[in-house]
């Protein structure tokens, strides 16, 4: 497996997997994706919540939609409800 | 401990080696060619002038009429830096420098060679030379040496305890932390100012509101991680230039000179049989400033026509005619040949092959760019909490 080394260093540490990545989503009334990275969502096939390490100072809480976009792309993201942003995530 | 010399505007140093007069004068670095119009370090006599480093041009130019812009010449600036850490290499210490004017090393092996810590920091500061007023910091980690250095004065070395780090970092600026300027002014209006004021923060605030530019930068102003330093592998000295009656704009005339240069370089005795690995091209620009590229070959190689073949489209990017032309022998292989087996066995060739071809990702990229993925949780329900990518180095 080789490492992403499009930065001006290459990683020295040891990094996460299927780390989330910032997107730009518009969402609908009730909160499921309308646009993804200023592309229309076709299709959402499934929908689930992710809740966990509630009782830490790092609680996570999210709302993963598992999309189709006009392009036939399949991506996955995520609303996290703690920072009240979006991600999108690989192998989720 | 790990130690850190800084050379505060090195590169503006660097490049009025050749206008030493204007060191006294108001003077910044000017922008590089087709970047955005902010100035880069500035002289102490601009800076009693109002102008400050990363300032927009016009805004420097209207604050301090009589500022002079130097060129940034960066070729020269590396230069000078590699002489420097050659320097520090021959008084025994193995750098790892961090960027032009700002380097690390490790204490631990020289310090029963000189006789102590202090005397050893004192040793690095000359050999760097006092006519740069290098500072030197050493503390436990990385962030608190940096953070030392830039506060000791012109030559002077200054020891932080591991006790005493959160104590000394938290009167320092926010300038020391890698943050964006916005992301500084963010903190500023939030009224955080020192390196205190943050490190108070709880992690999931700063996360919050700058991200994981914010957590890092919050992770510092506590006083970083502990990291080794690791010396870098000295690069190979063998270059050759040839500089041209009349400054060159045509790419037909600079590929010429540059097959010449291939030629030159790889008669030159102390290659000897090794092949060559990474090359760099540099050329010294009409008006004095310098451009500079660097290229990983995909195999090591001493053939004349693959080395120019590869080179050859980087000459289309020099920006002005050139007055030099200049090719660099960065790295050679240590191997002076490979005697391929007439019938391998397919498992042992693909895994060869593989080693050779992590190894090329290596030699171009750096240690820790190959890694492997670990499992650490994969029942967890949070993606990236299941696996890791660990560096592999061997």
């Amino acid at each position: 497996m080789v490492a992403d080394s499009r930065g001006a260093r290459a990683v020295r540490s040891a990094g996460r997997v299927n780390e989330p990545r910032p997107a730009l989503v518009e969402a609908h009334g009730d909160g499921s994706p309308k646009q993804v990275n200023r592309e229309e969502v076709a299709l959402v096939r499934e929908e689930w919540r992710v809740v966990d390490r509630w009782w830490t100072e790092e609680p996570l809480s999210r709302r993963y939609f598992d999309v189709v976009l006009e392009s036939g792309q399949q991506a996955v993201v995520y609303r996290d409800e703690e920072r009240q942003k979006w991600f999108t995530q690989r192998g989720a | 401990m790990t130690a850190c010399i800084v050379i505060p505007g090195f590169e503006l140093r660097a490049a009025l080696r050749k206008r030493p007069g204007l060191a006294l004068e108001p003077a910044a670095l000017g922008p590089p060619a087709g970047a955005e119009p902010l100035i880069g370090s500035v002289t102490s006599a601009a800076e009693a002038a109002g102008v400050r480093p990363g300032m927009r041009m016009g805004e420097a130019l209207a604050t301090c009429p009589s500022l002079v812009l130097v060129e940034p010449d960066p070729a020269a600036a590396e230069q000078t830096w590699e002489e420097i850490l050659r320097r520090l290499e021959d008084a025994g210490f193995a750098v790892d420098p961090a960027e032009p004017g700002c380097v690390y090393f490790e204490t631990r092996g020289v310090e029963r060679l000189y006789g102590g810590l202090r005397n050893a920091l004192e040793r690095a500061l000359a050999a760097v030379g006092s006519t740069w007023d290098p500072r030197a910091g050493a503390a436990e980690r990385r962030f608190t040496a940096l953070a030392a250095a830039n506060v000791a004065r012109p030559t002077q070395a200054l020891v932080v305890s591991d006790d005493a780090a959160r104590d000394f970092l938290a009167p320092l600026s926010l300038d020391l932390l890698p943050l964006a300027e916005h992301e500084q002014q963010e903190l500023r209006e939030l009224g955080i100012r020192r390196l205190g004021e943050l490190a108070r923060l709880s992690a999931p605030a700063v996360a919050e509101r700058l991200g994981p530019e914010g957590r890092q930068a919050w992770q510092l102003a506590r006083g970083g991680k502990r990291a080794r330093v690791r010396g870098r592998r000295p690069p190979a000295e063998i270059v050759e230039s040839l500089e041209f009656p009349e400054a060159v704009g045509n790419e037909l005339t600079l590929r010429r000179a540059l097959a010449t240069l291939v030629d030159r370089v790889l008669a030159r005795p102390e290659r000897r049989d090794r092949f060559v690995r990474k090359v760099a091209l540099a050329a010294r620009l009409v008006g004095g400033a310098s451009w500079r590229r660097t290229l990983t070959l995909r195999e090591p190689s001493a053939e004349r026509d693959r080395i120019r073949i590869a080179l050859g489209p980087k000459l289309a990017e020099v920006p002005a005619p050139v007055a030099e032309l200049r090719l660099e022998l960065v790295e050679l292989s240590a191997e002076a040949g490979r005697q391929l087996a007439l019938v391998e066995p397919s498992g042992a060739e693909a895994r060869a092959r593989l080693q050779e071809g992590l190894r090329q990702v290596r030699a171009s990229t750096g240690g820790g760019s190959v890694c492997t993925v670990v499992e650490v949780a994969p029942w967890s329900r949070i993606p990236e909490a299941r696996a890791l990518f660990v560096p592999r180095d061997e």
